[in-house]
């Protein structure tokens, strides 16, 4: 087979895949579904973007990530409990103030998990670059360390997330169920694919971490502080995933210390299948991944967790590089 | 070349072989294997024998996995779906058809191996030949799914809540007794001895294979693939034919541990966290040691069974003191601190550096190089 007959085979597929569903589920049913698919999709999509930055485009298998996801939910957390406690923020009707808690708990997870990430970079992932293997075991030893960080700091347990009054409930829109807040996240999720499309491909910083990721010590010869670079490019993942962490808190409106540990399997599902590096292939990814998994929890609801890794094996097979991947 | 003198490569083989019995090595070989063959004699408890032979159990799959990952350099995520393949063949064998026999317990081996072979045959042809991290998630997704059967087959696996198999003959609980050489033995001790005598068989079928020129061909595909493939060697074939053996044996464990606890379920055969207790098993031992996994076992698995001792002992030794007890219950803060610091300070394990120690001035590579 040819490149451009397998990429139309494979099109025609995903079409398919995704229409397949219409045949057992009412048109009306499947709107919502595919409403509620979309807006998982892109908050799956909103913790791997990070995880693309330094998995996909770095090539650091960094098992942290989802350590980061946790504490990004906990400090939102912890700045919307107190300023609700203060000054009623989350519970109060006002579009404002409701938007500014979000906006100031967003701004404070960036800040704490890119310092987080910057920790990381510096400390443990630095020594380990272009090894696998070490790559794994470190991140995983701090996995453990800063769930358990977590936990002293915050406590064992489960805890409620507040929600925004005006980020709760739904709109009805002729019969189909738009929840609120995945609205929200689409939208975030929208504006992060399009900043990161923006600084990877159209500044001067982006070509220097894509040149760099090709050829390092060309771009050291050149004169540029490549590691500075790539410390930025893993603080950038690190808040990322903060965010993601947030907002999937407030969409599951509950906080759990090992809650990055169940969506880092989804991360790397979706960069995988999106294809190494490319930001586009992650936004396909995810919201492919959340598609099908609303329609089979749908139909068949023993299988959902199934339906993922079957759409990973899939697609590897028809393009091992992943369906936006250079072909290496 | 004269024809009938031996090589110098034979006659430096044959001098290594003479010499085996005089190298310290092997009488720690010989020293592991009386301690482990001793501990039912001397155990004062259950809880010890139980201890050893699960170190054994875990040790063999640990060379089994370092076969592959630290012999071959393929990473996968999915040895531990072989351990459960082989513990279910075996407690499905004896338990769903009908019959307890020494020919069931054989069937369900050999239909576990079987199975082991062909689903690892089939995930290699299919991924071997992507990048090596898309093989370690392709094989992470395959384990997965078998842990999603393993659970939601309820008719057939009894679900979460597992299968506990009855063992046929000397094996079973009902079994009188015997003597042997005038000490008296029991189902358990039996049981014992003959899970140990088939994990030291593994080992030295596993240790005859890294050995053989096949081993060999793996460790030159593991140092540097494209060169080997450049010399001549289909890299694929040999990829597999390692992966595919180190699955067999992993499968065989399986059975073992099935065999010794009477009892399988998902949880405890299945899934990531045993597939991570092996990985942390084979790195705290040493990649491409082989008997590095009975280190790691031993100081794994002891630490486990000895740690709500030692929480209970603090309990007891300071009553009251909530700092202490808080301390005590993050445990895992200082064991992920201890990880990171023996990665970055010990990375070869504990075999590997006190191997380097011996051999100086070391010739090899650093640290062994894993597929990228």
């Amino acid at each position: 087979m040819t490149q451009v007959t397998k990429t139309r085979l494979l099109v025609l597929i995903t079409v398919a895949l995704l229409l397949a569903p219409l045949l057992s589920i009412e048109p009306r049913t499947y709107l919502t579904l595919s409403v509620a698919g979309l807006a998982m999709g892109m908050l799956i999509f909103l913790v791997a973007s990070g995880l693309t930055l330094i998995f996909g485009l770095m090539d650091v298998l960094n098992f942290a990530h989802g350590a980061l996801f946790s504490w990004g939910a906990f400090v939102g957390f912890s700045i919307a409990v107190s300023l609700d406690r203060r000054f009623h923020w989350a519970t109060s009707g006002s579009v404002g103030a409701n938007l500014l808690i979000l906006l100031l708990a967003l701004t404070a997870t960036v800040l704490v998990t890119a310092a987080l990430g910057l920790l990381l970079e510096r400390v443990i992932v630095r020594p380990v670059y272009g090894q696998h293997l070490f790559q794994i075991l470190i991140t995983l030893g701090a996995t453990i360390v800063l769930e358990e960080l977590i936990r002293i700091v915050w406590g064992p347990n489960d805890q409620v997330m507040p929600v925004p009054l005006t980020l709760q409930g739904s709109w009805d829109v002729a019969d189909v169920v738009v929840l609120r807040f995945p609205v929200v996240a689409i939208g975030l999720g929208l504006l992060v694919y399009a900043g990161m499309r923006l600084v990877l491909n159209r500044t001067r910083v982006g070509l220097i971490v894509r040149a760099g990721v090709e050829n390092g010590e060309m771009v050291q010869v050149m004169g540029h502080n490549l590691s500075r670079y790539f410390t930025g490019v893993f603080a950038a993942g690190s808040g990322l995933a903060g965010v993601g962490g947030l907002m999937w808190a407030m969409f599951s409106q509950s906080v759990r210390p090992a809650m990055g540990g169940e969506q880092l399997v989804f991360a790397f599902i979706v960069v995988i299948i999106g294809g190494l590096g490319s930001v586009t292939g992650s936004l396909v990814g995810a919201l492919l991944v959340g598609l099908s998994y609303n329609y089979v929890a749908f139909l068949l609801p023993k299988a959902a967790i199934g339906v993922n890794m079957a759409l990973m094996v899939l697609i590897l097979l028809l393009r091992p590089t992943g369906l936006f991947g250079a072909g290496k | 070349m004269t024809p009938s003198g031996p090589t110098p490569v034979q006659a430096a083989r044959e001098a290594a072989r003479r010499g085996r019995l005089r190298q310290p090595t092997a009488w720690l070989r010989l020293g592991i294997l009386a301690a482990f063959a001793l501990v039912p004699l001397v155990a004062p408890s259950f809880k010890v024998t139980d201890l050893a032979l699960k170190i054994a159990l875990f040790a063999t799959l640990a060379a089994s996995y370092d076969v592959v990952i630290g012999y071959t350099g393929i990473v996968s995520f999915g040895h531990a779906m072989y351990f459960g393949i082989g513990a279910y063949a075996v407690a499905l064998a004896l338990g769903k058809l009908g019959g307890v026999t020494y020919g069931h317990l054989g069937l369900g081996f050999l239909a576990g191996i079987l199975v082991s072979a062909a689903v690892a045959a089939l995930i290699g042809a299919f991924s071997l030949r992507v990048k090596a991290i898309f093989f370690a998630m392709i094989t992470l997704a395959f384990a997965e799914f078998a842990l999603i059967l393993a659970v939601q087959w309820t008719p057939l696996t009894g679900g979460e809540d597992g299968l506990s198999p009855r063992l046929p003959g000397v094996f079973a609980v009902s079994w009188a007794g015997g003597q042997f050489l005038g000490v008296p033995l029991g189902a358990r001790s039996v049981t014992y001895y003959a899970v140990l005598a088939a994990c030291l068989a593994l080992f030295l079928v596993m240790s005859r294979f890294v050995h053989s020129p096949l081993g060999r061909t793996l460790q030159a595909i593991r140092d540097n693939e494209l060169r080997a493939e450049a010399l001549g060697y289909r890299t694929f074939v040999f990829q597999l034919a390692a992966s595919s053996f180190g699955s067999v044996v992993a499968t065989v464990v399986g059975g073992l541990y099935a065999v010794w606890v009477r009892y399988v379920n998902p949880e405890s055969t299945l899934g990531v966290p045993i597939m991570l207790d092996v990985l942390l098993m084979v790195i705290i031992g040493g990649l491409g040691t082989l008997y590095g996994g009975i280190v790691g076992a031993a100081v794994l698995l002891t630490a486990r069974t000895l740690l709500p001792d030692l929480r209970a002992l603090g309990a007891a030794l300071a009553p009251g003191s909530e700092i202490l007890q808080r301390l005590a219950d993050r445990w895992l803060l200082y064991f992920g601190v201890l990880f990171i610091l023996v990665v970055f300070f010990f990375p070869k394990g504990v075999l590997g550096t006190l191997r380097e120690a011996r051999s100086r001035p070391a010739s090899e590579p650093a640290r062994p190089p894993i597929r990228t």
